[in-house]
């Protein structure tokens, strides 16, 4: 072999670790079962908190009978209001003059809202003591439905309120004329039902005075440690720095996790006043009652258009039910429906639109974050539209998206919200997408089997995926931040404000820091979730950790490596732009013999420091923070669903999915199409299985997982996934990617049921559509026909 | 979702069960535990007294003599629908055992716990029904013997006294042939809709409904329409008569649907 040639095969396999298939380094304790979780944390003497929650969706509290409990063998004291009075209240409430108290003072405003707090030996104990707890309510009437609470009936939820919690209204210049001026138009109202996040890990929290500090240390399972520290430190009435929060590994987090609840401020509270170590830990019961709950929207529409298929313009008004307070520090029902107005057209040329939001208390659970936050109830709707353009023009829903697409050439495109998009693969994604499914075949086939009573339907979904905002669930830090620390051994340790709970930020952070220092991924620890370590940071939701995280990464990466050249390019007696760093070592270009390895270089910067150059700080450190230009990052593709609908149950099955996906410069693959299959399987939760059902007095009748439908990997198809590669202009060319997929693949699957039944003049319009529905829309038809 | 507080007794004869079963009141049996253990989290069910079966010797034998299947109460679902027994002479028991949950579940949860629980909407009952199976119940006054058909009387409700353990299960195995079975689930594993287990015979045929009442539901017709209009009229009319728990149009609609799918698949395997 050649010299040229050997050189030539060494580079082509040296270690580039971003963009690679790189299998993830927390698998191996995350699937032996060694991952610590928050429930696993020991401290000597902890004592646990059972709740006494409301069984009334409304109601005055009389009294609160404790003497029962209080007797109970294990009872170690017992709180109500009077004992905790902490509250939180989150910006939009408090402008309405609201608080949501820790514990329920006088009036209970949702089923499952903490009325008392048990402190006990025991979980066992706690609850045999919930169990005696007596509590008198003189009922009030619940507000229920969003109409009626829109007009104040049949009450107010908080006296002095009005229900309106929020209202906005948007319009295109020329909206109206440009609606009447149409040829053609058509209404639908569209809706989505309450559903939650149900992270495998339920939320919680464990709190002691550290003996040592006097400080309190909160264990929580989170997304965002520091935005933890700052609202439980004001809650509390303590600065931040007499506060310590340590985030565990977290078992998923959805968004749910992002919101701070009440009970956390009694666990915390307890610690403080009472000196005691406690903990609670979520039951899967009080997860699908209390955990923020999410996507109560209705959308009425109104949309024109012309006869090519072209849409004109889109009218929405846009409800949503806050729940009884919003949830804290990020309202639901705001964030749904405000930011689902500014991307309701889509990836399409949708030149004007026109909304309403009308936002409203209720008595129900609390609204909050859950993945995709508005991204699945705007793709629902309008990709919802999109189909019905196409039915009501008999055109093929391909054709309508064709004529409406943004072209490559109007990029970067402003919408017609003024939401501006990064450069994206969006008629591409959709080309791709057909390609991979054959399209054109499978309609062929379609009709065939149509004939012989078998009902196929394909659903496309094309969609836009705002990511890496300056404001998301994840607060208003626009920013992450990163150290870089090479120890004294040469070994890298590295550390962020994130919060992941399963996107394995510590490979693909490693990932990156790697191929700026030129060192083997096994020599980086990337650590977090500790507020004591990592450098202050929003944390993780929004689809920001990789565009923001990552940026930082690559920053404090290029700080750092520009400080081992610095170093090197001294004891090399080089000039510091020929010293290259690779496979864990600083040499010369062209001369690599003439070395220093990272581990030699540490052992002068920390023991042999004589031989550092003037000015070379001792030590190997470095903090880099890495803002977005953009105050938002668009990522784009295609998802199609394949299924058949059984006309005889109503039964539904996936026979094919594939997902064409760009969110810019792919850091790992592998963890990409992790996140897009999770999301797919929540997407088919959404659009067929999963909702949490309220009857007529407010009780939610849906809190065990029998009941609460949730995909499981029987029913989760095999997908198919493409990947796009539209770099964005920011640092690495990123965009975010954590949302995409539940963005998408609701409306993918709820288009394909309209898809199928479209012989019997069906469309879905609310979510999830189920079994009973589709059978009853199918008797629909065959009696009108008939 | 912690239980209320019990004493815990682990046996390991029925002689033992049923001493304990009588001398504890508000004491409950604990075999695989499925179903049990969820409503004692959720303190829906309250025992004083918990007597674990599942020390029993040889409390899952399946035996097969002279037509005449004996099953003992313990065995868990998987094995059920794994028994080279069962899948040869009774194979729509073993198929509908395999129905039941998900592997996990089937590994813990037992024929005779299903039997007693009465679920209207668990397949093992019905099966049952279907297959006029025997059950022989034990206690401290001895054994006595009830057909499947009387032993269920509603929802949850069986005719098994306080003190009393179901301990075998006896069938014919010839009862099993031309037996055949549907069912409708939202998921793979959840609880039925709705199900059937259809017999035809040249002159007779029997339907056992079962997630559209509130216990098994048994009738014995004439033989079915060959006919599939007149056939699916028949069983549509029939399950209009059903009085199903919550869902009653739907659940009414895949009774007949169920009935039709177990129809044809013996005629299919049949032919």
């Amino acid at each position: 072999m050649s010299d040229a040639l050997h050189h030539l095969q060494k580079n082509a396999l040296k270690p580039k670790y971003t963009g690679a298939r790189v299998t993830r380094k927390e698998d191996a304790r995350l699937l032996t079962g060694a991952s610590r979780y928050l429930d696993d944390i020991e401290i000597p003497g902890m004592y646990e908190i059972a709740f006494v929650r409301s069984q009334r969706s409304a109601a005055r509290i009389c009294a609160i009978h404790l003497d029962a409990a209080q007797a109970t063998p294990g009872v170690k004291r017992i709180l109500t209001a009077k004992e905790c009075p902490c509250f939180f209240g989150s910006a939009e409430d408090v402008a309405n003059g609201v608080v949501q108290p820790a514990l329920a003072r006088d009036v209970v405003r949702y089923v499952g809202e903490p009325i008392v707090a048990i402190i006990a030996e025991t979980r066992y104990a706690a609850e045999d003591a919930v169990e005696r707890v007596q509590i008198d309510y003189e009922p009030l009437q619940p507000v229920l439905a969003m109409r009626e609470s829109l007009l104040d009936q049949p009450r107010r939820v908080h006296e002095k309120t009005p229900n309106r919690m929020f209202h906005s209204e948007y319009q295109t210049s020329g909206f109206e004329d440009a609606f009447q001026a149409a040829p053609h138009h058509l209404v639908e109202v569209f809706q989505t039902h309450r559903q939650t996040g149900v992270p495998l890990e339920t939320r919680g929290l464990a709190a002691t005075i550290d003996p040592g500090s006097g400080r309190l240390t909160i264990y929580a399972t989170h997304q965002s440690p520091h935005g933890l520290r700052g609202d439980m430190a004001v809650a509390l009435g303590i600065e931040e720095n007499e506060l310590r929060v340590i985030v565990p590994e977290v078992g998923g987090a959805f968004g749910i996790k992002a919101h701070a609840y009440p009970e956390y401020l009694v666990v915390a509270y307890a610690a403080l006043k009472y000196k005691l170590p406690v903990k609670w830990i979520s039951d899967r019961t009080e997860c699908l009652l209390t955990d923020v709950h999410a996507r109560d929207d209705i959308h009425e529409v109104e949309v024109a258009f012309e006869g090519n298929g072209r849409i004109l313009a889109i009218r929405d008004h846009l409800r949503a039910d806050a729940g009884a307070y919003s949830a804290f520090p990020f309202c639901g029902a705001i964030g749904e429906t405000v930011l689902a107005s500014r991307v309701l057209t889509g990836p399409y040329t949708i030149p004007h639109l026109a909304t309403t939001i009308d936002c409203t208390y209720s008595n129900k659970t609390p609204l909050g974050a859950y993945r995709g936050v508005w991204g699945p109830i705007a793709s629902f709707v309008q990709e919802g539209i999109v189909d019905r353009v196409a039915r009501a023009l008999h055109l093929d829903p391909v054709e309508v998206r064709r004529v409406n697409m943004i072209p490559d050439e109007l990029f970067p495109y402003t919408n017609a919200a003024g939401q501006a998009y990064d450069r994206g693969s969006y008629r591409a994604s959709l080309e791709k997408a057909l390609e991979m499914l054959n399209y054109d075949e499978l309609r062929a086939q379609q009709k065939t089997l149509r004939d012989h009573g078998k009902y196929i339907g394909i659903g496309i979904s094309a969609f836009v995926e705002p990511t890496a905002m300056a404001q998301s669930e994840a607060g208003s830090v626009p920013y992450e931040s990163a150290t870089i620390r090479i120890e004294p051994n040469g070994s890298v340790t590295a550390a962020f404000g994130l919060g992941p709970s399963g996107q394995g930020h510590e490979t693909t952070m490693a990932q990156l820091i790697a191929d700026e220092l030129g060192v083997d991924l096994k020599d980086i620890v990337v650590l977090h979730g500790d507020t004591d370590s990592a450098p202050f940071g929003g944390g993780t939701g929004g689809s920001r950790s990789g565009p923001i995280g990552g940026g930082a990464a690559l920053k404090a990466g290029r700080a750092m490596k520009e400080k081992l050249q610095t170093l090197a390019s001294h004891l090399l007696e080089a000039a510091k732009e020929d010293v290259q760093l690779e496979d864990g070592k600083a040499f010369v270009a062209g001369v690599p013999t003439r070395n220093f390895s990272i581990r030699e270089l540490a052992q002068v910067a920390y023991t042999d420091v004589l031989r550092l150059p003037e000015d070379f700080p001792v030590g190997l450190e470095v903090v880099a923070r890495y803002q977005p230009k953009r105050p938002v990052t668009f990522s784009n593709g295609t998802h199609i669903a394949v299924v058949e609908v059984d006309a005889q149950t109503g039964m539904i099955e996936v026979l094919d999915y594939v997902v064409v996906n760009d969110c810019g410069r792919l850091i790992n693959p592998l963890i990409v199409e992790g996140q897009i299959q999770g999301g797919v399987a929540q997407g088919l939760g959404s659009a067929y299985l999963e909702e949490l059902r309220y009857d007529d007095q407010g009780q939610v009748t849906t809190t065990t997982l029998a009941d609460y439908l949730l995909p499981v990997a029987t029913e989760v198809p095999r997908m198919r996934i493409a990947h796009l590669e539209t770099p964005s202009s920011g640092e690495g060319g990123f965009k975010g990617m954590g949302e995409g997929s539940l963005i998408a693949s609701p409306a993918a699957f709820a288009n394909a049921v309209s898809d199928a039944l479209e012989p019997f003049a069906f469309m879905v319009s609310a979510l999830p559509v189920t079994p009973d529905q589709i059978l009853a829309a199918i008797d629909r038809s065959r009696d009108s026909m008939a | 979702m912690k239980p209320a507080p019990f004493s815990y007794i682990r046996v390991a004869t029925v002689e033992e069960a049923a001493n304990a079963l009588s001398e504890y009141t508000d004491a409950k049996l604990l075999a695989g535990g499925q179903s049990l253990i969820p409503l004692m989290n959720y303190r829906l069910s309250k025992p004083t007294v918990l007597i674990d079966l599942c020390g029993i010797e040889a409390f899952a034998s399946v035996s097969l003599k002279d037509d005449v299947f004996t099953i003992r109460a313990g065995i868990t679902h998987q094995s059920l629908h794994e028994h080279p027994l069962v899948r040869a002479y009774a194979p729509v028991l073993a198929e509908c055992a395999g129905e039941v949950g998900h592997w996990a579940i089937r590994n813990r949860g037992t024929l005779g716990g299903s039997l007693a629980h009465a679920d209207p909407a668990s397949e093992l009952p019905a099966a049952m029904v279907a297959l006029d199976a025997r059950f022989v119940l034990t206690s401290v006054r001895g054994e006595r013997t009830v057909t499947a058909r009387d032993f269920y009387l509603g929802l949850f409700t069986t005719d098994l006294a306080e003190d009393e353990i179901l301990t075998r299960i006896h069938f014919f195995a010839s009862s099993a042939n031309r037996i055949h079975f549907a069912e409708i689930a939202r998921r793979p594993g959840d609880f039925a809709l709705s199900g059937a287990f259809v017999r035809v015979e040249e002159s007779a045929t029997e339907i056992t409904w079962f997630g559209v009442s509130d216990m098994p539901y048994h009738l014995t017709l004439d033989a079915l329409p060959v006919e599939e209009k007149a056939r699916q009229a028949l069983f549509t009319s029939l399950a209009s008569t059903l009085e199903p728990l919550d869902q009653t149009v739907y659940r009414r609609k895949l009774a007949a649907v169920v009935a039709e799918r177990a129809y044809l698949k013996g005629r299919r395997v049949q032919a």
